[in-house]
């Protein structure tokens, strides 16, 4: 592993799992490499899209795979750069078991100059018996916003303002 | 029947007769965690998604997270379905096609649906969602479902 990840790879982590959605759903990053990371997803009750018969939503099949694509994305980055996703696409092969653990992986399978390609599958007991299946493309956009002095000044300002902060950002 | 099957169907028929798809959304935990809400409106159903702060997927812009949009996307789909169509149980989810067309910034997201075909066996969705105009679509989301 080379140094950049080292240092990239616990700022990526607290980022996916302490803050937005990421702390809201509970996942945690378990492996994460260059254009490849794992992610494990606890079970649980407010998540259920089918009262019936308590499986997860569909939905956070998505945002699990979302979230393992664009880390795995961001791991190939060599500058200051965001990488919106273009499209998703996503095959539900068997619906989830509930009470039990998702599993997720995603890895990066061709990185171009301005596009990568990535897929990942999500499991729970057999890793080659997936519950979904997708594909995704994201962009590699070059920013100013997310170097680091940017972000910095941007938390301070958060901290200062509270709410307010947001609302000036969104209105941006 | 068991009971939670029970408690369903006697919820959508309440809220197909009371016009009210918000009622069927209450029936779904997930919902209530992204914060998910609808309405009547004219011959639709408007879907939409308040600002919060849990729904945020990059802190640093801040931007809704691509996940919650996929996820309410996908959601907004299934309630059309068991609202407008005689389709008692959740549907199933077959396949998810989402393209994001420009980003979610933290302000409330509407959606609406329509469906493109229904079969037999399978219901085609597509689902458009925007923040400021209708016009301006932040994502379009194309989706199957396996109805019984």
């Amino acid at each position: 592993m080379n140094l950049r990840l080292a240092i990239f790879k616990p700022m990526l982590k607290i980022a996916m799992e302490r803050t937005g959605h990421g702390a809201a759903l509970g996942f945690q990053l378990t492996k994460v490499g260059r254009g490849e990371v794992e992610m494990t997803f606890p079970y649980k009750e407010e998540v259920i899209g089918n009262p019936v018969t308590g499986v997860v939503h569909g939905g956070v099949i998505v945002s699990l795979l979302d979230t393992c694509c664009g880390c795995a994305a961001i791991t190939m980055l060599t500058s200051a750069a965001v990488t919106p996703t273009m499209d998703l696409r996503l095959d539900y092969m068997h619906p989830a078991q509930p009470h039990k653990p998702i599993y997720v992986a995603a890895k990066v399978y061709r990185d171009t100059s301005n596009v990568m390609f990535c897929r990942g599958s999500a499991w729970q007991d057999d890793p080659e018996n997936p519950i979904a299946h997708c594909v995704a493309t994201f962009m590699k956009v070059e920013t100013p916003r997310i170097s680091l002095t940017n972000i910095i000044r941007r938390r301070f300002n958060r901290l200062i303002k509270g709410d307010k902060a947001f609302e000036q950002e969104a209105n941006k | 029947m068991s009971d939670a099957l029970k408690l369903l169907q006697e919820g959508l028929v309440k809220a197909r007769a009371e016009s009210s798809p918000q009622q069927i959304l209450d029936l779904i935990p997930y919902s209530s965690f992204i914060g998910a809400e609808a309405k009547v409106e004219g011959a639709e159903v408007l879907y939409w998604l308040d600002r919060r702060p849990s729904n945020i997927g990059n802190p640093s812009l801040p931007a809704i997270h691509g996940g919650v949009i996929g996820g309410f996307l996908e959601l907004s789909a299934a309630i059309e379905i068991l609202y407008t169509l005689d389709v008692n149980e959740v549907p199933k989810v077959v396949d998810f096609s989402l393209d994001y067309l420009r980003p979610g910034r933290f302000k409330t997201i509407y959606a609406n649906c329509t469906v493109l075909r229904q079969g037999r066996k399978l219901v085609n969705v597509s689902v458009t969602a925007w923040q400021d105009s209708p016009d301006t679509p932040i994502a379009t989301a194309r989706c199957h479902f396996l109805i019984t």
